[in-house]
């Protein structure tokens, strides 16, 4: 970030957060909202009095019933389409959060070097002036270079803008890229990007812009990213969309734990090393001992963090600690939520 | 009825009930291709011209079954396929970038029954190519 971003931005804070101590803006959940604090669960981010808060500047906001934010467990697996509407396309923010002030604000790697949210009220002052930088000494988490003959470009990952380029300039900035397959880079995010980033160019609006990766447990490869936007001066009536994109790659099966990868069963990959490569390494965690969490009347087993395992009975369920391998002879398959 | 309409590269027209773009000097295109005759539209449309002196703008919800021949109507949010019959030609603009859609043109131009006659390419005013096709019956 720039030296003059990184100003605006602490003294967009300072402004807020002055607001936020006089009172004037009332009951505010800024604080919540935070960038840092995005991975916390819907139910710890909202309480029902922010629900009420939360921005009801459209028609269509007024009339869609506003639910508890996000849940992983609301979302389908990919069945085709690169992205989702998430909550009727309505984002979580809150009127507070709208500014006609550009900012930027990034979160910090947690432990495990994964990005969080990556938040801004995006203006044509932040929009840049020159060509894109590189990228390449930045090694996002899960991160593997590996090319298939059916991907695009060959190379199955990308370093994804959470926010792209062409709306904040930010070029090596480890906190805004994330490993993501080719089609989650043009197929889901980018045509929400440019959308964005031409209706700032055309109109001089602000868009309040927020992009999320989704971890489950403690995998290293986001499931898919969670993007939210709306125009500023017009209340959304531009721009207003809450959506989730996959992180998967047609043909290609992946390991979002390791981020390892091999050709899918169902598309030829012509490239018989690299699937051997990929398929010993999936050997290997195979056989490595893990704990997992049975469901005896189901046959499946799940990650210990998996949201399935809060819905399973307690006749049902059992801890395992052992190889998948092990398991998966005995007749157990792996939850397709969690992919343990 | 000569329909004008604006798509992406997946022939996207809307996302989530919004236009996917809108440029200034694409307007300025319509309205002057419009000239003195009548150019129609809904409210929704007319609400990127209502700053324009658009006098030959008639705005009707239901504009696609009173247009006249030879009238221009510029459609966005409306499906098309079923007043495809009384289309004359087809005035179709590209915006070249690739944008989320949920509503699509809905008009086959592969077919036998259109045939693309003209093409130019001009700059908008926030995109960079922005494509004129001109189809007509066959």
């Amino acid at each position: 970030m720039s030296v003059y971003k990184k100003k605006r931005v602490v003294l967009i804070w300072l402004l807020l957060f002055g607001v936020l101590l006089s009172g004037c803006a009332g009951k505010s959940s800024l604080k919540d909202d935070s960038p840092q604090n995005e991975q916390v669960s819907a139910e710890e981010k909202k309480s029902d009095s922010d629900i009420e808060e939360t921005v009801n500047l459209t028609e269509q906001a007024e009339n869609t019933v506003l639910t508890d934010s996000f849940d992983l467990s609301d979302i389908p697996e990919y069945s085709g389409s690169p992205y989702i509407p998430v909550n009727g396309n309505v984002p979580d923010f809150t009127r507070e959060d709208l500014t006609t002030d550009s900012f930027e604000t990034y979160s910090e790697l947690d432990e495990l070097g994964r990005c969080g949210a990556a938040y801004a009220s995006v203006g044509t002052d932040l929009m840049p002036d020159k060509k894109r930088g590189s990228i390449s000494k930045v090694k996002p988490s899960g991160w593997h270079s590996i090319e298939y003959d059916n991907v695009e470009g060959d190379s199955l990952y990308n370093r994804c803008h959470l926010i792209g380029y062409q709306l904040t300039a930010e070029n090596a900035n480890e906190k805004n890229l994330i490993t993501g397959t080719r089609y989650l880079n043009t197929e889901g995010m980018l045509p929400f990007e440019n959308m964005v980033a031409d209706y700032v160019k055309e109109t001089k609006n602000h868009v309040l812009y927020r992009v999320t990766p989704v971890f489950a447990g403690d995998d290293l490869i986001a499931g898919g990213v969670r993007m939210e936007a709306m125009s500023v001066e017009d209340e959304g009536e531009g721009i207003l969309f809450h959506v989730y994109c996959y992180n998967v790659q047609p043909g290609i099966a992946i390991d979002y734990a390791t981020g390892g990868s091999w050709a899918d069963g169902r598309t030829a990959s012509g490239d018989t090393r690299k699937d051997e490569i990929n398929n010993h390494e999936t050997k290997q965690q195979k056989e490595k001992k893990a704990t997992y969490i049975l469901n005896t009347n189901t046959n499946k087993f799940h990650k210990p963090s998996c949201s399935s395992i809060k819905k399973m009975t307690k006749a049902n369920k059992k801890e395992y600690t052992g190889s998948r391998e092990d398991l998966e002879n005995t007749g157990y398959d792996p939850c397709k939520r969690c992919k343990p | 009825m000569i329909l004008i309409a604006v798509v992406d590269d997946d022939y996207g027209m809307m996302f989530n009930r919004r236009r996917q773009s809108k440029d200034s000097a694409l307007r300025e295109r319509v309205l002057s291709l419009a000239g003195d005759g009548k150019l129609w539209m809904n409210a929704y449309t007319y609400g990127q011209f209502s700053d324009s002196d658009g006098s030959a703008i008639c705005v009707d919800e239901d504009f696609l079954a009173k247009a006249g021949t030879g009238e221009y109507c510029f459609a966005e949010n409306v499906p098309l396929d079923s007043c495809e019959e009384d289309i004359e030609e087809i005035i179709l603009f590209r915006w070249n970038r690739k944008y989320p859609s949920d509503v699509r043109f809905a008009i086959d131009l592969g077919d036998s029954v259109w045939k693309l006659t003209k093409t130019r390419e001009f700059a908008g005013s926030s995109h960079e190519k922005i494509t004129e096709e001109v189809y007509v019956r066959v």
